[in-house]
């Protein structure tokens, strides 16, 4: 299993705080995994993604120490535009990221710029629309479209390019439970038909943990945590004490468990959770 | 709270924009003084353009909407700032001065309150937010985003409306920031008396603070009852596209277990759990 | 319906056949033709012919009378600078003299040339901008082989333009909801209401502009360097076809250009002492 990600003893400080955003972050994440990042809000998740994009130290100013290396290579050693072609980042805001006029062109912009030729980003665009369900809104321009569509529109965008890594930074934070289901599908298709490592950074635990190999949790600008999910979730009085809250269906195991009632794995869904149920009632 | 005389009526309620989109049909109901109502449906059900119809920002198309006694029709921008506070869901839209304390005596100073009554009701919003020292003088611009919507609350607070409507309130918040915001409306709620009305679609937020909830899809109400007894409405939530929070749908996914359908809080679930196991 | 640069054309509309970069054409050449025509008479049968090119592409007519007011202040202010404020000449005929100002047949006649200039130029503009949609727009220029990064530039700030008029609509809104009510207050009050609007839109702008970078970063859209000189597939394009009638459009307006230069420099037609309309209103005048 090859390493996608390698990053060792890295700290970075935006140029006008007092304290470093991250601290010394060792992480290492193998090609074809699932990766939840989660954890209070400052805890330094989105400039974590950020570095494996390149976007930073590219777009932002400040002092960097360690090494991010992504695919075998350092971010900074990439030539301009080089890392985003096998890169692709997903941002939290549906509206900040449409750039064109019509959805259509909005797919298409990320292929061109990597210059495909038009008789393979037809292809593609017919596989991305399909996969996304965006096949009757290709002509439509934003102003038309609800945040939920613009923001499978830019999941389909990045798609296109077909990255190798693929990092979503909170994609249905600003989405109603619908758009964030239907985020969620197309995530889960793309984990058992392709083999792209996927990184998402997200608040909404419930659509996540079913779907993730491996959870991380940082808070402070550190990793605190970092194991397969099950295991990770074994240390829920560690995510309660940084202020993260299991979902609900293991939130209420963990209780039994706190009071000696309950000695198993804990369920990631609703449905394990009732079946637990289940057996433990009757 | 059952007796007291509503403050707000909807009555027979439409509501259209100007190019002839339907936004609301048919939409009745009272809201009491100390209620805390969740307004919850999908993005497009009308939540937000309802909101909006209650503190005068948009006149009904047909139906009347009385505050207080008063028909926001006829009321007046000012009067009705008075009776219902609006806090919009990004804190950016509503920061227009240069420091905090100038945010929060905006609103006063436009209802032409004396300059010793500005101050006084500043400093009391201020108080009851929680705002710390530093950021008086500071541009809200600068500020984090939790300390951004405190400001834009205690700007509506020093207007002391009776009641305030909060659009999303826990969008974009971790976990600690949103138990936060809601706790303190909460207090607003219990405390002082506000009466409270939260859009959002966040359920397990809804399950632990709203006692009733209003559910819409397309542009009509689906449900209004408390907020136990809407999520056991199985079909309504369906067609609001919406989902109870996950340890209710624990609650509900054998019935013969016993475990009560409205089951909102992982306490309740734990409670219920151990006395059928003894 | 589709919604074009100045309004909606329903979607049956025969403009929509015609090829956009033709449309341009239309634009950049018609709108050269007032330049060299003095003669008010034939201005004003262009500003016809474009009224009905109009009225054939399905706009809504309705929307033209939002440009009557633009069109008589614009009037007055030639008018008044040409009479009141122009200069004078030894051989210029006097018409009148009223409160104290002479008016000069010469200089109203030079007023109306320039007012009957401005107005087709203005004319086609709009034919154009109401029978555009953005992305016609962004087509055309591609077409003529305008760099990427300008026709880029020109749709981003048309996207942006868009938000921020949500914005603007939502912090008129936010304004309101803390009491500002502008009805019935003096003009000072009124400006500062439009000063208050510019400070949450900056905010939001500054916000999202770092997040919109980053989004084209993201999207391997390189500024500058190796990358950037890819060649673009344009894949635009392909959706728009030319047609036996958008070659037949392109050579009317060329020959009719053509036509134009060889009957003003070689014939001496269009100039403003032949215009009957000019005679006409001398006469009356005198």
């Amino acid at each position: 299993m090859t390493s996608v990600i390698d990053i060792k003893d890295y700290t970075w400080k935006y140029l006008h705080t007092e304290s470093p955003a991250l601290n010394n972050i060792d992480l290492s994440i193998e090609e074809g995994s699932f990766v939840g990042i989660i954890g209070p809000n400052g805890a330094g998740k989105t400039t974590l993604a950020y570095s494996m994009d390149g976007l930073i130290p590219g777009q932002y100013n400040g002092i960097k120490k360690g090494t991010v290396n992504v695919f075998g290579k350092e971010v900074e050693s990439y030539n301009k535009g080089e890392l985003q072609q096998v890169v692709g980042v997903v941002f939290s805001d549906p509206e900040a990221q449409f750039t064109a006029m019509t959805v259509e062109d909005e797919l298409v912009f990320g292929m061109e710029n990597i210059g495909l030729t038009i008789q393979e980003i037809r292809e593609r665009l017919e596989w991305v629309t399909e996969l996304t369900g965006l096949t009757d809104l290709l002509l439509k321009p934003p102003y038309e479209i609800s945040g939920g569509q613009k923001q499978r529109v830019a999941l389909a965008a990045v798609l296109a390019m077909k990255p190798k890594l693929l990092i979503l930074d909170e994609p249905t934070s600003m989405l109603d439970p619908v758009s964030r289901k239907m985020i969620f599908e197309v995530l889960k298709k793309l984990k058992t038909d392709e083999d792209s490592t996927i990184v998402v950074i997200e608040h909404s635990l419930e659509n996540l943990i079913p779907l993730a190999d491996q959870m991380i949790l940082m808070a402070d600008g550190e990793i605190i945590l970092q194991e397969n999910t099950r295991e990770f979730f074994n240390n829920s009085d560690l995510l309660l004490e940084k202020g993260v809250y299991p979902p609900g269906v293991l939130y209420f195991f963990h209780e039994l468990h706190r009071k000696g009632l309950y000695q198993g794995e804990y369920p990631l869904t609703v449905e394990q959770g009732k079946n637990l149920l289940q057996q433990l009632v009757k | 709270m059952t007796d007291k005389k509503p403050y707000i009526q909807v009555i027979d309620l439409d509501f259209s924009y100007p190019d002839g989109t339907e936004a609301l049909k048919d939409i009745n109901f009272e809201v009491r003084e100390g209620e805390f109502i969740a307004l919850i449906g999908q993005n497009g059900s009308g939540k937000t353009t309802l909101s909006k119809c209650l503190n005068g920002l948009y006149k009904p198309t047909s139906g009347d909407i009385l505050v207080d006694g008063l028909n926001t029709k006829k009321g007046s921008i000012v009067q009705m700032v008075k009776r219902v506070g609006y806090v919009f869901q990004n804190p950016d839209h509503q920061l227009f001065n240069n420091t905090c304390w100038d945010e929060i005596a905006y609103g006063p100073r436009n209802i032409e309150l004396p300059d010793e009554e500005v101050k006084e009701r500043v400093e009391e919003a201020i108080a009851v937010v929680g705002l710390p020292k530093y950021t008086h003088q500071e541009h809200p611009f600068f500020l984090s985003k939790g300390l951004r919507q405190r400001v834009a609350i205690a700007s509506i607070l020093a207007l002391r409306p009776k009641v305030i409507i909060v659009d999303e309130p826990t969008t974009g918040q971790d976990a600690k920031q949103s138990l936060e915001i809601m706790n303190f409306l909460r207090e607003l709620n219990q405390e002082h008396g506000h009466t409270i009305m939260i859009i959002t679609h966040d359920m397990p937020i809804v399950g632990l603070y709203a006692k009733r909830v209003i559910a819409m899809a397309q542009a009509r109400i689906m449900a209004d009852g408390l907020t136990r007894d809407v999520f056991t409405l199985a079909d309504v939530l369906e067609k609001t596209f919406l989902a109870p929070p996950q340890i209710t749908q624990l609650a509900q996914a054998d019935p013969t277990l016993g475990f009560d359908p409205g089951t909102l809080t992982v306490n309740e679930m734990v409670d219920q759990y151990l006395e059928l196991v003894q | 319906m589709n919604k074009t640069l100045l309004g909606y054309v329903p979607n049956e509309s025969p403009i929509y056949a015609v090829h956009p970069f033709v449309k341009l054409f239309f634009l950049l050449i018609v709108s050269l033709f007032p330049m060299f025509v003095t003669a008010p008479d034939w201005n004003i049968g262009l500003m016809v012919v474009i009224v009905i090119f109009m009225w054939i592409s399905r706009v809504n007519m309705s929307t033209l009378k939002i440009y009557v007011p633009v069109a008589i202040s614009m009037g007055t202010i030639i008018f008044l600078s040409y009479t009141v404020l122009g200069g004078t000449h030894p051989e210029f005929e006097l018409l009148a003299r009223v409160a104290g100002i002479n008016f000069y047949w010469e200089r109203i006649r030079d007023a109306l040339v320039v007012y009957f200039r401005v107005l087709p130029m203005i004319f086609t503009m709009v034919f154009f901008l109401s029978t555009s949609r953005e992305r016609d727009v962004i087509v055309a220029m591609r077409s003529i082989k305008v760099p990427f990064v300008i026709t880029y530039v020109f749709a981003m700030s048309l996207r942006s333009a868009g938000m921020v008029l949500e914005d603007f609509q939502i912090v008129r809104q936010a304004e309101k909801a803390r009491g500002f009510d502008p009805a019935g207050k003096s003009l000072p009050y009124k400006i500062r209401q439009y000063v208050m609007y510019m400070i949450p839109l900056f905010a939001l702008s500054l916000r999202r502009s770092e997040e919109f970078t980053n989004a084209l970063v993201a999207r391997g859209y390189a500024f500058t360097g190796e990358i950037s000189k890819v060649k673009r597939a344009d894949y635009i394009l392909t959706h728009y076809t030319y047609k036996y009638f958008d070659y037949i459009f392109i050579a009317m307006i060329g020959l009719a250009f053509v036509a134009l230069l060889v009957f003003r420099y070689g014939f001496g037609y269009f100039q403003v002492d032949q215009s009957w309309l000019m005679n006409l209103l001398r006469e009356v005048v005198s």
